[in-house]
């Protein structure tokens, strides 16, 4: 009983499944995203062997001509011009096939022609181009033969009985499959009908290799149309040392902030009043020694609370503990922490200054938010090291809640953090769910 | 001048602000308000009319020229207010801007300059009075700018000091005694830095003024 039931359901899933298969079929040669993948396949292999060629004819022409130094010339142009075909492959791509390929990046000639030149020749996006170009109309053979023949018989099958002839015109991959002597008329009796239901047979049939040839060469234009390894490469670092400019101008601006409101303020209050003390003990008839003492008295705090604020000033800008290593720099700020925490550190290498100078900022504002936000009762830090990379987790049983994204907008200390630590292909990640507890994962390569 | 001068500060560090409250009171003269930032410094001036206001350039909520910009203002709309701009940094254009039209009443300090009090509180007064007194180190860099445009260099190098005490405010004594040489020597360095300047020969003491704004807007 038990059995037949399951076999009754597995045959409804397969006719399920069945349907559908059978429903894709029968409509796909019909929808739009076959007439463009068509219409992409034939312009496209136009376009591609057109391009080849004046790509070739060109280098030729410059390779006859190099002699003369207008040959490199030629070779250059040659190589603007394989760029402009693959960004017009580019942008039919995207109209006709939806697929959004990144632009590389723009044509920067150095400065004179001889810079032109030189900039032309080494021009990795339009080399790519030509190799592209290249591959392309091999793929357009294949492709005339494969998926636009089935197309060209199909129509040539239904057309013929009606009046286009005897046999219909057949190449191509039909040919390969179809027994000829089905299209032959000496079959006789049938002969027509038979050619008109091939034809729509392979009406269904022909959407699939144009499906693949496209596919292929939707893989191709990714790899050799968009930007390359390096530039993509070239580009995020470029990103990353932007913040990092920007993170350390902010860093100067705020140690001149500061300075200026604190130290200096102090110390000009500093020398305000021992002047005004200088004044009055150089005129003893007038003396009021009282006021004297208690000029003194206020001379005396403030250079001790410049004292305190140039003290605190310098340990933000490189904290002295980091000289002896980052573990004793971490038990120095575990120490300091106003909610208890316990720390370990496991490294079996050290890692270098800049890393253990990122380690420790990344510890000490995420220890300053869980004092300040968390409502913590105890905080943990780990340092481990896990091959090349140093792992740092820091975690508190606090109310949690803390986003990434309350990273991104504002000018906080996280976001700085979060700059710092990608400046060096670091990676951050921030766990914290309501209620918490919050674990925030930071991973450091150990040189850099 | 009758009776005490009367003083607003403006100045947004706490403790620079009590101190200077407590000199300026040390020193006889009634401050009228001390406050921390541009808006309360307009707000205070409409309400005390004082004698002069000491105005920090640097102040909230920007932290850039928003004390200028209110000393400017204030020129504007009190005559004979004197404005003692009081900054840890001398910025050449704020010192240009400031003397642009009339050097009367205004000085331009750097804040190092209460440390030695009875020359800070003389500037004070001789601002409120309607003089001016600039910070040599303001001098110094207006100096260097206008040696560049080069209207100055038709000054010798003795009339370029004597002037740059002038711009200072001070009087001819004072700068005889300043150069150790006599006052006869100074009126006539004075009146060549005049005649140079193509200077009309009336009211000699705004002709002062004159001569330091000529070089100061070269």
């Amino acid at each position: 009983m038990m059995e037949s039931a399951k076999w009754i359901v597995v045959s409804d899933e397969l006719e399920v499944r069945l349907r559908h298969i059978a429903r894709t079929v029968a409509r796909t040669p019909f929808t739009r995203r076959t007439g463009q993948e068509l219409l992409f396949l034939v312009v496209g292999s136009a376009l591609a062997a057109a391009g080849l060629a004046f790509v070739l004819f060109t280098m030729a022409a410059g390779v006859v001509l190099i002699v003369t130094f207008l040959g490199l010339a030629i070779i250059g142009l040659s190589l603007r011009g394989a760029r402009r075909i693959g960004n017009v492959q580019r942008h039919m791509a995207r109209v006709l096939l939806d697929e959004r390929i990144e632009e590389p990046g723009l044509f920067a000639p150095r400065p004179g022609f001889l810079g032109w030149i030189q900039s032309a020749l080494r021009d990795r996006t339009a080399w790519r181009s030509v190799a592209y170009l290249a591959l392309k109309v091999l793929l357009a053979f294949l492709g005339i033969l494969t998926a636009f023949s089935v197309w060209f018989d199909a129509v040539s099958c239904l057309v013929t009985p009606w009046g286009g002839g005897e046999q219909p015109a057949v190449f191509g991959l039909p040919r390969v499959f179809l027994p000829a002597r089905l299209l032959s008329p000496e079959i006789g009796g049938f002969h027509r009908v038979a050619v008109f239901i091939i034809g729509v047979v392979l009406v269904f049939v022909a959407p699939w290799p144009t499906r693949v040839v496209v596919t292929v060469d939707r893989l191709l234009m990714r790899a050799l149309l968009g930007p390359d390894a390096v530039s993509i490469r070239v580009r995020s670092l470029e990103h990353a040392r932007a913040q990092t400019v920007d993170a350390s101008a902010a860093t100067l601006r705020r140690i001149e902030r500061d300075l200026h409101d604190g130290t200096q303020a102090q110390l000009v209050a500093l020398a305000m009043r021992l002047g005004m003390v200088k004044e009055k003990l150089a005129d003893p008839d007038h003396l009021d020694l009282d006021q004297v003492v208690e000029l003194v008295n206020d001379a005396h705090r403030g250079a001790k609370e410049a004292i305190v604020e140039l003290r605190d000033l310098a340990r933000g800008i490189h904290p002295p503990a980091l000289d002896v290593g980052l573990e004793g720099a971490l038990s120095t700020l575990a120490a300091r922490s106003t909610v208890p925490t316990d720390l370990t550190v496991a490294l079996g290498d050290r890692p270098t200054p800049a890393i253990e100078s990122i380690a420790y900022f990344c510890v000490a504002e995420l220890l300053a938010n869980v004092a300040q936000h968390a409502r913590a009762s105890r905080a943990s830090i780990r340092c481990t090291q896990h091959g090349g990379w140093l792992r740092l987790v820091v975690r508190d049983d606090g109310t949690g809640g803390a986003q990434l994204s309350d990273l991104g907008s504002s000018s906080s200390g996280l976001s700085g953090l979060r700059d710092r630590v990608h400046a060096v292909d670091g990676r951050i990640e921030i766990v914290s769910p309501v209620q918490g507890p919050t674990v925030v994962t930071v991973d450091l390569p150990l040189h850099a | 001048m009758a009776g005490p001068i009367r003083v607003v500060i403006a100045e947004d560090s706490a403790i620079l602000r009590d101190g200077l409250v407590q000199l300026l009171v040390d020193r006889d003269f009634v401050v009228a308000d001390a406050v921390g930032d541009a808006d309360a410094l307009r707000r205070s001036v409409d309400e005390n009319a004082p004698d002069v206001a000491i105005v920090d350039i640097r102040m909230p909520p920007t932290f850039t020229d928003e004390g200028l910009r209110a000393a400017l203002d204030l020129r504007r709309l009190h005559k004979g207010l004197g404005i003692l701009m009081f900054s840890q940094y001398v910025e050449t254009r704020y010192a240009a801007e400031l003397l642009a039209d009339d050097a009367s009443g205004i000085g331009y300090l750097l804040k190092d300059r209460v440390a030695d009090v009875s020359e800070f509180v003389e500037a004070l007064s001789r601002v409120a009075s309607g003089g001016t007194a600039l910070d040599p180190e303001v001098i110094t860099q207006l100096l260097g700018a206008s040696r560049r445009t080069g209207s100055i260099s038709v000054l010798t190098a003795r009339e370029r000091d004597v002037l740059s005490l002038m711009a200072e405010g001070r009087s001819n004594a004072a700068i005889a005694g300043a150069f150790e040489i006599s006052e006869g020597t100074v009126e006539k360095h004075v009146t060549n830095i005049f005649t140079k300047f193509d200077l009309p020969e009336s009211q000699s003491d705004h002709r002062r003024v004159l001569a330091v704004l000529r070089f100061l807007d070269s």
